[in-house]
């Protein structure tokens, strides 16, 4: 299959994109024969290091939103209950490990839950919550240490400074593409640019960059001006499919600016390679990166960054989306809601069992892009 | 059927009872007045976090309240329903814990609160060595109250304590003592430290020993009695108020012992508590295990303030203490925490209260379960109810499970 891998012609890269967000892994064995994957959950697990220990990060994405394994309970979020539920399907079992990040409460247990009922090794990596708390870049850097010798244990192989530094060349390549996306975004279809983000998350990211670079003309000979479009921010975990994006592109809206933890948010940040020691550029990455809602810079620099962002994207109205039992973005979404409404940009919170919009979140969406002041159909 | 002798209470008071109500009650009293005479003393008012580490604050001479305690405690008098729709109403979704949920709708609407809700406080410490959600919650208190709010970050422990996360605490806890001493205008003093340390050795000592004696068969306390008389324990740590409290309990307790009178009526079953209290049925949750003659003679809630301070200087023995505190850490670490006391207490089975509040008390229950009847052979039972919040208990389904599950004893025995 190696041929459509990486397709020169710009369609077809883009055609390979979307294939990809869609099968959201699942066919990684027969695409990628040579490749060995190693599966993570979420954007504050370092990927440069994966990939400098020889391995493919893979974003783990649950395939249903109402799998109920019964090491969890029924009030937990739908991404852990899918994904081990996939563990104890065994969908997992090719990779070599699955690295969790310390981020949320459900994260937490779920790598404690893994490691005792699932077949997969798991690997953690606890960054500090507090990433400006005096001491925490030595910490993270240590930690970041451990992380590596935990990887060079499961691969028996050593990680050589040299692949990390080629890791983040990469890593960075990807969100220079992603951040051009993002550039483009006003103009192209909004599910458009979810998927093909998603799709950095789950394919090699060599063949990924490649097929983006690829895709990069077709996509900016689409691009048009969206008139009539009620620009929208949209602020949200894991969402594993397009379902919501294209709910909204549908109903008439245009997601100008993308807080997802699957989206843009995964790629936003800098990426810097002037140390001697790579493992500091990449805890200044992930230190300065704008914050998910587990972790703190300062009290109120999420909220800031979001209201910012949605002014110069001029949106005129944001879709907070709570997943179910999740607890991070429900915190945030209180006081976001407020501080976007006091800087007059309206807002919708919708809560989501997964990632999948129905009837009633359509009727509920189509009421607020209509009361939006620019929308026009 | 119940017998003539079944209907004589089930449950034996403790004496003692009086001097924690009357403890109990002058601290809430002095914290309600605290606008009268903080500032006059220089002493800061701070809401705190169950696990924030107190004896710091202490030696700034700041008085310490403490939401989750006035949360049980609006849950224990009904309000808990009432306040959280005042915080749902306020944006905050139903699914967080509801004892964050009833402290907001508290500060909301004080009008609704018990005790008056909370008085202001002029600064706010979490750790989040329980939770994540405690840093949250703080955030919105925070800037709701636009005070400072001072984090201790204690990294989560997938095992054992690292070397790294141990000089990261250290380091905070003496940026934290550094503004301390700014907000408070008083100097550090390392020695006063060092004496309230020792002041909360001596208190977790008393807890310590006191739940000890349940070992003993009858076990002289009970579930509910071990929630109620941890409080002091909670908001007293390090006060000469507290060990008079506790001294007085454990010379009770441990006359009950010598005296064989067992906190129930007929102790026929021994079993372990795991998570908080249900508050809002404290006595007729407890009550359907009491009346079957099933104790609960020990806890992994209350014991969780009966863990002894590490060995080090003040700083680096905080350290270790709060980072490595139960709900910090891994599934294994605390299977292997109630195998022991399944085995410590000799308990015939365990019950695991499945709590919707609390995430990381919650989640890892099943998993747990399983390894600990695989070890110790005995049977644990998962109920699924809410902390605080009275809508997420359903009486029925609950009965029913309590009652098959406290049936196959009568098999056994
Ligand atoms: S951040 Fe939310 S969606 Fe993500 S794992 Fe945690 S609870 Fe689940
Ligand atoms: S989530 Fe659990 S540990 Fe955290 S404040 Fe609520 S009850 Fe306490």
């Amino acid at each position: 299959m190696v041929e459509t891998i990486n397709p020169t012609d710009s369609k077809e890269a883009l055609e390979l994109l979307i294939e990809e967000a869609s099968l959201k892994g699942s066919d990684r064995l027969s695409r990628y024969p040579k490749h060995r994957f190693f599966g993570y959950f979420c954007s504050y697990f370092p990927e440069e290091l994966i990939i400098a220990a020889g391995l493919h990060p893979l974003r783990l994405l649950p395939d249903s939103e109402n799998s109920t394994p019964v090491e969890l309970p029924a009030y937990c979020c739908s991404l852990a209950r899918g994904t081990l539920d996939m563990e104890v399907r065994e969908k997992w079992r090719d990779l070599v490990g699955i690295g969790f990040a310390h981020t949320c409460d459900t994260m937490q247990c779920l790598s404690g839950v893994w490691a005792s009922s699932g077949q997969s090794k798991t690997v953690d990596i606890v960054p500090p919550v507090m990433l400006k708390a005096p001491g925490a870049s030595r910490y993270y850097h240590a930690e970041l240490h451990t992380l590596l010798s935990k990887l060079t244990g499961l691969t028996k192989q050593e990680i050589k400074a040299k692949a990390i530094r080629n890791a983040l060349i990469l890593c960075a390549n990807a969100r220079k593409l992603a951040a051009e996306l993002d550039v483009l975004r006003p103009n192209l279809p909004s599910p458009l640019i979810s998927s093909l983000l998603r799709a950095g998350q789950l394919m090699p990211r060599s063949e990924y960059t490649q097929a983006l670079v690829n895709s990069l003309p077709a996509l900016k000979a689409m691009a048009e001006e969206p008139h009539d479009k009620a620009k929208v921010l949209v602020s949200s975990a894991v969402l594993e499919n397009d379902s919501l994006f294209e709910m909204i592109e549908e109903l008439g809206g245009r997601v100008v600016a993308d807080d997802t933890c699957t989206g843009f948010r995964h790629f936003s940040g800098v990426t810097v390679g002037e140390s001697e020691d790579p493992l500091l550029d990449i805890v200044q990455r992930y230190s300065e990166m704008p914050p998910c809602p587990c972790k703190n810079r300062s009290l109120n620099e999420r909220i800031s960054y979001l209201t910012t962002l949605a002014k110069q994207r001029h949106a005129q109205g944001a879709i907070i989306i709570i997943r179910k039992y999740c607890e991070p973005h429900a915190w945030d979404a209180a006081t976001l809601s407020e501080r976007l409404r006091k800087n007059g940009i309206r807002t919708l919170t919708l809560e989501l069992e997964g990632a999948n919009a129905g009837g009633q979140e359509r009727t509920r969406l189509q009421a607020f892009l209509e009361s939006l002041p620019d929308y026009e159909l | 059927m119940h017998t003539t002798k079944e209907k004589r209470p089930s449950y034996r008071p403790l004496v003692s009872n009086k001097v924690l109500q009357q403890t109990m009650g002058r601290y809430y009293a002095l914290t309600s007045w605290h606008r009268y005479w903080g500032k006059f003393l220089r002493r800061p008012l701070a809401w705190v976090t169950s696990g924030a580490p107190v004896e710091l604050l202490r030696a700034f001479n700041i008085h310490c309240a403490y939401p989750e305690q006035y949360a049980a405690i609006y849950s224990a008098r009904k309000a808990t329903v009432a306040l959280c729709e005042v915080a749902e109403a306020a944006g905050y979704s139903q699914d967080l814990c509801s004892y964050a949920r009833s402290n907001i709708g508290g500060v909301l609407r004080p009008d609704l609160a018990p005790l008056g809700g909370m008085p202001k406080p002029d600064l706010l410490v979490a750790c989040n060595n329980i939770c994540g959600t405690v840093l949250k919650w703080y955030e919105v208190l925070a800037r709701h109250f636009n005070v400072p709010l001072l984090v201790l970050d204690t990294p989560f422990m997938t095992d054992q304590l690292t070397p790294q996360a141990k000089d990261f605490v250290i380091e905070q806890l003496s940026a934290m003592a550094a503004d301390l001493a700014e907000i408070t205008g008083r100097r550090f003093n390392e020695k006063k430290l060092a004496e309230q340390m020792n002041l909360s050795r001596k208190i977790t000592s008393l807890w310590i020993e006191t739940r000890q004696y349940c070992q003993a068969s009858p076990s002289p306390l009970n579930a509910p009695d071990l929630f109620i008389n941890m409080a002091p324990i909670v908001v007293l740590r390090g006060s000469q108020k507290g060990i008079n409290f506790y001294s007085k309990l454990k010379d009770e307790i441990k006359e009950r012992v010598e005296l064989a009178q067992g906190a129930i009526e007929n102790e026929r079953i021994r079993l372990v508590w795991d998570n908080i209290a249900i508050w809002p049925q404290l006595f007729s949750f407890y009550k359907m295990f009491s009346e079957k003659g099933a104790c609960f003679v020990t806890d992994t809630y209350s014991g969780g303030w009966a863990v002894e301070q590490a060995p080090g200087t003040p700083i680096e023995s905080m350290a270790t203490t709060y980072t490595e505190v139960f709900l910090n850490r891994s599934p294994k670490f605390r299977a292997n925490q109630l195998i022991n006391l399944i085995k410590e207490y000799r308990a015939d089975g365990f019950v695991m209260h499945s709590n919707r509040s609390c995430k990381p008390y919650s989640l890892v229950q099943e998993v747990i379960r399983r390894e600990v009847m695989r070890e110790t052979g005995v049977p644990g039972l998962m109920i699924e109810a809410d902390m605080a919040d009275p809508r997420a208990y359903a009486e029925e389904p609950v009965r029913n499970r309590v009652q098959a599950f406290l049936e196959t004893f009568d098999d056994l025995k």
